[in-house]
């Protein structure tokens, strides 16, 4: 039965794509504030970071989302159908959202690292130690 | 028609189309960074960022070409599918490590620039 594959494809294909450009455009439009504290104002380098980081993620999931498309069981009936199709699109759901956290400590870091240089920055313009409400 | 041939132009076309794509958005915006490598030189920054372009157009599409030798035979309509996707999916990969091992090389650089400077 070959065309049971054939749907099994054509719902696979779809499905990760929805699910890749939901997750991307959901993470991407948000890490806009990151990328803006990140860079300290400098908006032109901020957007371009971000583009470049929807570009990789994008990238990386589409093509480990087709490379990982075959499948070597025979279909014989939609229930064996269905259960293939619920390995690869779960698998694929959870792969996706280590690569959001992945992105999201990438985000934390750079920010952290930001900060320390800002306060850094501060701290050899203006030595002297910064009035610290006493407790 | 043959289906091997048909799995050529179907990959063709895509692989194409996303090279094409992927590079004039890395072409747009990766000028930036290139600017501030070049301490603000526009000329030199645009020379390099264009050079750059044609070389990774030329790698990609003699990669994508190249996969034509080594391709399964293709007999039945699920095989073309699952032979499209994967090869598909395995430049598109290697195009996605190669873009972060890049980014990763801009902070580096950008990094050692920023300290030598200062």
């Amino acid at each position: 039965m070959k065309n049971l594959i054939v749907i099994a494809y054509l719902v696979y294909v779809p499905v990760i794509v929805l699910l890749t450009f939901y997750v991307a455009h959901s993470l991407f439009r948000n890490s806009l504030v990151y990328m803006k504290d990140i860079f300290n104002g400098r908006d032109e380098i901020a957007v371009a970071t971000n583009t470049l980081f929807k570009i990789g993620f994008y990238l990386l999931n589409l093509g480990f989302g087709l490379y990982i498309l075959e499948i070597t069981r025979h279909l014989d009936t939609p229930q064996v159908a269905i259960e293939a199709l619920s390995v690869k699109i779960g698998g694929f759901s959870i792969y996706l959202g280590v690569m959001l956290f992945l992105n999201l400590y990438l985000f934390f870091r750079g920010k952290r690292i930001a900060k320390q240089k800002r306060l850094a920055a501060q701290f050899i313009a203006q030595p002297n130690i910064p009035n610290i409400p006493q407790v | 028609m043959n289906y091997n041939i048909l799995a050529y132009i179907i990959y063709a076309v895509i692989t194409m189309y996303v090279i094409y794509w992927v590079g004039r958005l890395f072409h747009r915006n990766g000028r930036v960074f290139i600017l501030q490598l070049f301490h603000h030189h526009e000329a030199q920054t645009d020379a390099t960022n264009n050079i750059i372009l044609i070389a990774y157009y030329l790698f990609n599409t003699g990669y994508a070409i190249v996969q034509f030798s080594n391709w399964q035979p293709v007999l039945t309509i699920p095989t073309l599918i699952a032979s499209i996707a994967g090869k598909t999916g395995l430049l598109v990969s290697i195009l996605a490590v190669t873009h972060y091992f890049n980014m990763a090389l801009i902070y580096i650089l950008s990094k050692r620039i920023l300290h030598y400077s200062s």
